[in-house]
């Protein structure tokens, strides 16, 4: 056990685990933040996606020790922004959503892409995307989000 | 009033890109113990004996020896049992239970129980036949008797595992005599039945309600069954929630997957180059129990001819059981299979007879009026002509064809051409479903849909209210459709071959002009329909003769492909397909299906490899078991045809499945086309083409 | 119950480092996926757990004179956008991972965790990357083909950490890498092939070559590319066969669950010939 400090959705955090537990299970168990999602354990589907640092995260492969001194964010909090609301916008306007399981880390994952590359490419979309695994879409409709997205909130990023 | 067809916003949609969507695995309730499955690990065995650790306060083992009813889940053979009685006839089939308040304690149980086997010969290959069927059209045997030339083939297919992103869950409740399971499922009222006959008690003891699903594609259609049904045992016996969450390897090495099959063909040419008669042999892997193996064999069988028209036709067909993980229903439900096998199979005819291949398709795609393969009959205009010129003309098929054939050219152009029946095959929905649905409407002019089917990504909620609401002539949010709870809903039946729309649709349309007419503002009216199977349906269960369905979906897929010579990789370059399912109830709902659909279809083909091995799957995780990254998808062209249906809502037919089963042979004659070795078997792995490129 | 030390310095993880045995954890996106347990239940650590993520030091890139030095765990993120890095290891960094695992897997990790199929190997290899390896008590330099010596088995002493890898400047006029995975992008790979030299009047003057995922360890022979030195750029496919032979003997690939022998090793050979072909087009 050890005090591991960090930001969590802006609120300084202090949590008294084991640093191995992994990140997702502090967020989903501990935090009860169940926007992010296991869907291989493995950092292969991207559901368990955060941001850290403004970064995206595999959450499900991050131990706790290496969140000390880190900026988290989760979809909970991040829902909250004005930049969110362009995204969610076209995820629905692109029709973008089926299922919904990979839809939270899709969101991180995009966030992620247009705060380093506002106006990213088709292939700069796809491969911002390469780690968050979607089963019904075949993605092009997401990649349209993401296109409808940096289109429409030119100067948010 | 505006077309149906136009889009709107997806009921479900909000809550899902907020996270705000609770999935299974996000409920906690009070006083929940965790569960975890003690598995075997033999393919076949007999168990001698089981011992059990000192079980700590509030600690639960849950066996078959805790089954009230019959330890059996309740899907249409009898032969799965809940949990294993003395033998094992898989790896990684459920022995028992373990469940308490902490996981760690709970996994340490697990680990910690001995297991005692003596195993025996496991049977493996198309050796076991425990289902047959066979049907004739015209006088195949004559024919081939008297043919002056056969031409065979052989093809086979693999695995493939759904990968819904959300593993299998489910929770189990018992309270005042009262037994509920909540879950991700397609099917609630399947479970709702399994749990009834397994708990052996009355319907009014057990309820299920749907959780939000994350992707099913027929995976949850019959195998949370056996999850519910081991989540009610357990929280019978502790009084308390049980929660049964699966790990993703634990999902992909023991859930049902798309069966394996060989299928074989004989044809006999005539004269004039035409196909005269066709012998079809198919073989399926049904895995440990048959499950719903049978009626895949059956879907898979009627499409034997694939969309083409061929008089003399003898199909047969077995399911083999072997020790291997149970396959089951996945989206097609035996038609990808059949429609890879036929597609290579008639370009291959086409090819040793000497003839250009589309001419042949084309001389005997089938028309309104044909008889079907079972003998029924073709009623509603079939539209393939068009569809086919349009798919040739948005991808420049004929040019590429000829460019893409020369040697020493690595890329290549694939088309398919697919039907999907719609709706369960045969008098299934008469006999068997007996679908109901109900509409309330209160005093305030709210409308809610009562209907057992389920919202897994498909769009199901959206597009069933836009049907009821566009009835109503009312607003879409007056609208209501909630999960479905078995306790709020009449059995409107499963969420499964392509049939919501169409058949459970049809029926909330009719259901809606019923309201209609009794519409009195203020008022609470409650109206009912129930299922009547279209008077022109004639269908013989035992013979499989007759009409297989009431009606059939239609599509052109066209796959173009490049083919590394270095590394023998296959790279898609352009994705086309038509799509006639009747009427779109929302475009872009149906663009999504059809997108996914193919997009799964494609990676049937050339991607997605599961082998077993001694009946131990071998690709246990997403890292193994690859799917597509976005990086791996392409734009896709895709047209909806407008070919309305008369029988069904708005004239819609089904569509969920249709986009799948076109893709594996799109993409395999594409490969075959960039590299000019016949290709016979999918998925077309790189490792496979540098064997055809390498050897011949 | 194992103990886990977060240091926050360089010198205090050498400190904790000196007193026992540990295991050392970089970004643990591979880490954490071999140690797995199941959802909720801690990862299986049978030793206690060193985290450096938090030691801000042993992440920069730096270029001296003809060496880029590059921080232990600076992140494959930040490798592939650095100007300063040669491109085949950002091209590398860039098809090896999603951004999720890019941002947190090290370069460190990737040359601790020693995998046959690790992604980086075979570029670092082509530029004869020197791992500087430290403890308390002593700073040793070590070839990276001497530091790993097998599959997960490298020649880390006890008290051991990566600090930081070396590459040596290197000038190449024909570039090549490819990855070749289950599809395009995060993927482990099958086999991997790096590969440069450089040609200047008509006479090749420098060629190397790498494959990963292929042998126990990545596979190099420097006496088949010095072999090949000196010799004309127009007469290299003459010596293709030659070469094919040579890797033949040292590649040694396995049947698995993601792709087999045969195929791996075809995949070699005609990426020898498809490199070599431009090195012909090059004179």
């Amino acid at each position: 056990m050890a005090e591991i400090r960090f930001i969590l959705n802006g609120a300084e955090t202090v949590v008294n685990e084991d640093p191995t537990m992994r990140l997702l299970d502090v967020l989903r168990d501990l935090m009860g933040l169940t926007g992010a999602k296991e869907g291989c354990g493995e950092g292969e589907c991207g559901a368990c996606s955060v941001l850290v640092d403004h970064d995206i995260v595999n959450s499900c492969i991050m131990p706790l020790g290496n969140a000390a001194g880190r900026d988290i964010m989760t979809i909970e909090e991040f829902s909250k922004t004005e930049r969110y609301n362009v995204i969610s916008r076209a995820y629905e306007d692109a029709g973008a959503v089926q299922c919904g399981f990979c839809i939270p880390g899709m969101i991180i994952a995009t966030e992620s892409l247009l705060n380093k590359n506002p106006h990213p490419s088709e292939i700069e979309i796809r491969d911002g995307l390469s780690g968050n695994l979607c089963r019904c879409t075949g993605y092009n409709m997401i990649v349209k989000a993401i296109q409808l997205a940096a289109e429409r909130g030119d100067g948010l990023w | 009033m505006s077309d149906i067809s136009k889009s709107i916003p997806k009921s479900d949609s909000a809550g899902k890109i907020a996270g705000e969507t609770i999935y299974i695995g996000d409920m906690v309730l009070d006083d929940m113990l965790h569960a975890m499955t003690l598995r075997s690990v033999h393919a076949k065995a007999r168990i001698k004996s089981i011992r059990l650790p000192e079980m700590p306060e509030g600690y639960f083992i849950v066996d078959h020896r805790d089954i009230p009813g019959d330890n059996c889940v309740n899907i249409i053979f009898d032969d799965m049992p809940v949990f294993a009685d003395g033998k094992v006839n898989y790896i990684g089939e459920p022995i028992l239970l373990a469940a308490g308040p902490k996981r760690k304690k709970v996994k340490e149980i697990i680990d910690s129980i001995e297991v005692e086997y003596e195993p025996s010969e496991p049977v493996f290959g198309y050796s076991k036949s425990v289902v047959h069927h066979e049907f004739e059209k015209g006088d195949a045997a004559s024919v081939f008797c008297k043919a002056e030339r056969i031409i065979k083939g052989s093809y086979s297919t693999g695995y493939q595992e759904h990968i819904y992103m959300e593993p299998q869950g489910v929770i189990g409740l018992y309270e005042d005599n009262k037994t509920t399971v909540i879950g991700s499922m397609q099917c609630p009222y399947y479970i709702k039945n399994a749990v009834v006959r397994t708990l052996g008690t009355g319907q009014e003891n057990v309820r299920v309600i749907q959780a939000a699903t994350g992707g099913a594609f027929g995976g949850k259609e019959e195998f949370p069954s056996l999850m519910g049904c081991q989540a009610a045992v357990a929280a019978n016996k502790t009084g308390k929630p049980i929660k049964l969450i699966y790990e993703r390897t634990e999902d992909i090495e023991t859930t049902t997957k798309r069966h394996p099959s060989r299928i074989d063909f004989e044809a006999a040419a005539g004269e004039d180059g035409s196909i005269e008669a066709l012998r079809v042999r198919v073989f399926l892997d049904s895995g440990a129990y048959i499950g719903l193996s049978g009626v895949v064999l059956q879907r898979a069988m009627i499409a034997a001819s694939g969309v083409y028209t061929i008089s003399n036709l003898s199909v047969s067909g077995d399911v083999y059981e072997t020790n291997t993980v149970p396959n089951g229903a996945f989206r097609g439900f035996g038609a990808p299979q059949m429609f890879f096998a036929i597609e290579m199979f008639i370009h291959h005819f086409a090819i040793e007879t000497g003839q250009d291949p589309l001419a042949l398709r084309k001389r005997h795609l089938a028309s309104m009026g044909d008889p079907t393969s079972t003998g029924g009959t073709f009623r509603d205009p079939i539209i393939m002509g068009d569809m086919i010129q349009k798919a040739i003309d948005m991808s420049g098929y004929d040019e590429k064809i000829a460019e893409y054939s020369k040697p020493g050219d690595h890329r290549g152009i694939g088309m398919s051409w697919v039907l999907h029946g719609c709706g369960f095959t045969g008098s299934g929905e008469q006999k068997h479903i007996k679908a109901v649905v109900r509409l309330r409407k209160e005093k305030d002019d709210m409308v809610t849909i009562l209907a057992a089917n389920t919202e897994m990504g498909q769009g199901a909620m959206t597009t069933l209210r836009k049907i009821a609401a566009g009835v109503l002539g009312i607003p879409i949010e007056k609208v209501i459709y909630n999960n479905p709870d078995t306790d709020l809903v009449p059995d409107s039946g499963p969420t499964v071959a392509s049939r919501t729309v169409m058949i459970v649709g049809g029926l909330i349309a009719r259901a809606a002009r019923q309201l209609k007419e009794k519409w009195v503002p203020g008022k609470e009216i409650l109206v009912e329909e129930r299922y009547r199977q279209p008077d022109y349906i004639e269908w013989d269960e035992d013979k499989l003769r007759g009409d297989a369905y009431p009606a059939y979906s239609w599509g052109v897929n066209v796959v173009e492909v490049e083919v590394s010579p270095v590394t023998y990789e296959v790279d898609l370059k352009g994705i086309w397909a038509v799509y006639d399912i009747g009427k779109a109830i929302d475009e872009r709902i149906i663009i999504g299906q059809a997108e996914g659909g193919l997009s799964q279809g494609i990676s049937y083909g050339m991607t997605e490899v599961m082998e077993c091995r001694e009946g131990r799957i071998q690709q246990r995780n997403m890292t193994d078991y690859i799917i597509p990254t976005a990086g791996d998808c392409i734009p896709m062209e895709i047209v909806i045809m407008d070919n309305p249906y008369p029988l069904g809502p708005y004239g819609a037919k089904g569509a969920g499945e249709l986009p799948l089963v076109g893709g594996a042979p799109a993409v395999a004659l594409a490969i075959e086309n960039a590299i000019g070795k016949r290709i016979d078997r999918i998925p077309a792995t790189p490792e496979y083409i540098m064997e055809l490129m390498e050897n011949g | 119950m194992v103990r886990s030390y977060i240091p926050k310095s360089y010198g205090e993880a050498l400190d904790i480092l000196s007193k026992g045995d540990l295991t050392i954890m970089a970004g643990g996106t591979d880490l954490m996926v071999k140690k797995r347990n199941r959802a909720g239940l801690l990862p299986s650590f049978q030793k206690d757990v060193l985290f450096l993520s938090g030691i801000k030091e042993l992440s920069y890139i730096n270029k001296e004179n003809s060496s880029v030095r590059i921080g232990s765990m600076t992140t494959l993120e930040e490798i592939l956008y650095s100007k300063q890095i040669p491109s085949l290891l950002r091209e590398a960094a860039a098809i090896m991972a999603s951004p999720g695992i890019r941002h947190t897997a090290t370069l460190g990790g990737n040359i601790g965790n020693a995998s046959p199929a690790g992604d980086t190997l075979p570029v670092l290899y082509l530029y004869n990357a020197m791992i500087i390896i430290e403890s308390k008590r002593q700073t040793r330099e070590v070839p990276i083909e001497e530091f790993i010596t097998g599959p997960g088995r490298t020649t880390f002493g006890p008290g051991e950490l990566i600090k930081e890898i070396v590459l040596e400047e290197a000038k190449f006029n024909v570039l090549y890498y490819k990855k070749i995975g289950g599809r395009k992008t995060d993927a482990i790979s099958k086999v991997s092939f790096a590969a440069g030299a450089f040609a200047r009047n008509g006479i090749v003057e420098d060629i190397r070559m790498a494959f990963g995922a292929v042998s126990p360890r990545v596979a190099r022979d420097r006496g088949i590319e010095d072999s090949i030195k000196g010799t004309p750029a127009a007469g290299i496919l003459d010596l293709a066969e030659e070469i094919r032979n040579g890797y033949g003997n040292i590649i040694n690939p396995i049947d698995d669950q993601r792709s087999n022998a045969k195929y791996r090793k075809k995949c070699c050979m005609n990426m020898i010939d498809d490199f070599l072909g431009k090195v012909f087009a090059e004179q």
